[in-house]
């Protein structure tokens, strides 16, 4: 932060979609901060898009409806954009843009910070191996998060993946250590009652103290939403590298992010890749995604949970298949499930957690973990065929052990699946289901799970 | 008699089957109670365990859910009247320089802000406005920059000036107000710093 400030130019020459051509610029500088000023006064905020042959193409934050060429002014504020940050901003409600949403002032910033971070030398990044209960079964037992993950939340429009954010915001905990926890929760183009669920459910769980909310709604400018992820990374990155603290992100719904992303690409007439987005969202979304991850040498960490929900439930659609380049697993939120009125309606069949290996097992959670957790994925496929096998053949067509796995399919779904969604439970509760799954299988039915460990927790009827 | 003799046997032996049958229920009825209440005791601990934690977990959300709610209204209260004090100190400070003396170093501040004005605009084709205030100050400096010209009119500030390429395309707002405007949230910090906030 300088006190010299930036030159103000009059000369708009173009008004186009979210952006603003101005004339005559000298020495504007590439994702330099830019303040619209109307006739009226009102300032806006925006940044460099492009610059040459004296012109800035300046992208509005805030949209351009109302402005007009003659009367808008833009000041070019001669650096880029930065979130103030100090430890103030834990139980803070903030925009989309990072201005305070909750009444109270803008905090006193310990420092401020570049909110398009700075990329993590690979040789300092640590690999994640540590986990973090979210107190949702499915996802502690079958797809655990490990710190410094990125594990997105792949849904589909109307499902529960909301909810599903809100419970894993309020429930995340590091286990068994004192160190700090924090939760940095952005939700983009949500509707309103979304954004004050996600307020009140922290606020009323008591997880606001520890928790950062950035919301940008559904009727906030799409441009907004370009910036929410990243004053949210930027706060995460502070709190986990500055602070020493673990910090899981919370970004919901990246598929609004890409929208808006897709906006300005056409705004700015650039050649459309795969269904309108930008031929470089593989590179952009890369740039949210890349900043989860620990450090060598520093106590933190960040790791990401992206929700996105997949336009017409499809999994090979631009967002998630590009996303699912990058991040390290997916948990897949099913339709099926969803219908049959079950939550959270994950359908671990597609689901996977590249990095639970390394997170679970002696020392993390418990030994017997890993091979549980292969018996029940194991299981409940077979009872999955099984099940449409009963579909054409009939119930009473089946084999004694066929109707045993249709019965722990059921039981996989109304007890192991099924959860309340203020219910947290312990690993070890976790853990205790899954033998209760597993132990609806006769003894030599059970092929990956060592015997000592058969012998300790089958449970017997 | 004879008959009686085997009348008395008969009874006692259907006596005596009765009793057994009898006691073979009472014995029956009695181990099947044993197994129930065996069975049903590991069932009742767990639930009574079940009850336990469940019970424990509600009261660590319930105590989560007061701390912390108190918490985050002990903290607002306590930026609320930060924020205030900051306030006060800024508008005293923001007064003081309103009022202060035009005279001495005052010329020299305001060389430098002409200066750096003509040198990020690129001319030194410039027209600069001020405060009623500040007018004689800025006349009696601008012989010493060419191309400058002082505009007829003021604007309200605390003082400082403002500068516009003669084209009119590029203005740059050199006045006190936006300086301090830039440097808030910095100077905002020192303050709260000053209260123990922040160190």
């Amino acid at each position: 932060m300088t006190v010299e400030g930036g030159v103000q130019y009059s000369k708009i020459a173009e008004i186009k979609g979210p952006l603003v051509v101005v004339d005559d610029v000298d020495n504007a500088a590439f994702d330099e901060l830019v303040e619209i000023e109307t006739t009226e006064g009102e300032r806006r905020l925006g940044k460099v898009l492009e610059v040459g042959n004296g012109k800035a193409i300046v992208q509005v934050f805030e949209g351009t409806t109302g402005l007009s060429i003659s009367g808008t002014s833009a000041k070019f504020v001669g650096k880029v954009m930065e979130m103030p940050v100090s430890k103030e901003v834990l139980g803070r409600v903030f925009d989309g843009l990072g201005r305070p949403k909750d009444g109270l002032p803008d905090p006193i910033a310990d420092k401020f910070v570049d909110i398009n971070g700075e990329p993590m030398n690979p040789e300092q990044r640590e690999y994640p191996k540590d986990f973090i209960q979210t107190g949702v079964s499915v996802i502690d037992g079958l797809m655990t998060l490990v710190r410094g993950q990125k594990l997105p939340i792949f849904s589909g429009s109307g499902m529960s993946h909301n909810l599903l954010a809100a419970q894993i915001a309020r429930q995340a905990s590091v286990v068994g250590k004192q160190d700090d926890f924090a939760v940095v929760f952005a939700a983009i183009g949500v509707q309103y009652s979304e954004a004050e669920y996600f307020r009140r459910s922290l606020e009323e769980s008591g997880a606001l103290k520890r928790s950062v909310l950035f919301l940008n709604t559904a009727d906030d400018p799409a441009i907004e939403r370009i910036i929410t992820p990243r004053v949210a990374l930027t706060v995460a990155e502070y709190l986990a590298f500055d602070l020493g603290m673990h910090v899981l992100v919370v970004i919901t719904d990246m598929t609004n992010y890409a929208e808006a992303l897709r906006e300005i690409s056409a705004a700015r007439e650039e050649v459309p890749g795969r269904k309108g987005y930008p031929g470089y969202l593989y590179t952009d979304l890369s740039t949210l995604y890349e900043r989860a991850g620990k450090l060598n040498g520093r106590k933190g960490s960040v790791t990401q949970v992206p929700i996105l929900s997949m336009p017409s439930d499809d999994i090979t659609h631009p967002i998630p298949d590009l996303t699912g380049y990058i991040t390290e697993g997916q948990i897949v939120v099913g339709r099926d499930l969803f219908r049959q009125g079950v939550y959270p309606p994950i359908n671990i069949l597609s689901s996977l957690s590249r990095l639970m290996k390394d997170g679970i097992g002696e020392g993390s959670t418990r030994d017997d973990h890993s091979e549980v957790s292969n018996q029940v994925y194991d299981a409940y496929s077979r009872s999955q065929e099984v099940r449409a096998l009963a579909g054409i053949v009939g119930k009473a067509g089946l084999t004694e052990i066929d109707l045993k796995y249709l019965e722990l399919g059921d039981t996989f779904e109304n007890e192991f699946l099924t959860q309340a969604t203020d219910e947290n439970r312990t690993i070890e509760e976790t853990l205790a289901l899954m033998w209760k799954i597993v132990s609806k299988l006769p003894k030599n039915e059970i092929t990956k799970i060592k015997d000592k460990h058969v012998e300790k927790y089958y449970q017997e009827k | 008699m004879a008959s009686n003799s085997a009348l008395e046997s008969t009874i006692d032996k259907i006596l005596k089957d009765t009793e057994q049958g009898i006691l073979a229920n009472i014995k029956s009825g009695l181990d099947d109670s044993q197994q129930n209440l065996d069975a049903a005791i590991p069932r009742l601990e767990s639930e009574y365990d079940k009850i336990i934690s469940d019970g424990k977990k509600e009261a660590d959300k319930i105590e989560k859910q007061i701390t912390g709610s108190s918490d985050i209204e002990a903290r607002n209260k306590q930026l609320m009247a930060l924020e205030e004090a900051v306030d006060k100190v800024f508008s005293t400070a923001l007064d003081q320089i309103a009022n202060a003396d035009r005279s001495g170093d005052y010329s020299n501040l305001i060389k430098t802000l002409i200066g750096e004005a003509t040198q990020i605009l690129g001319t030194s084709e410039i027209l600069i406005s001020t405060n009623t205030k500040d007018r004689d100050v800025v006349q009696s400096v601008l012989s010493q920059f060419t191309g400058a010209e002082l505009s007829s009119e003021t604007f309200d500030c605390l003082g400082g000036i403002m500068v516009k390429s003669k084209d009119g395309t590029m203005t740059f707002d050199n006045t006190l107000d936006a300086r301090i405007e830039r440097l808030k949230p910095l100077i905002r910090k020192e303050i709260a710093a000053k209260f123990g906030v922040g160190i």
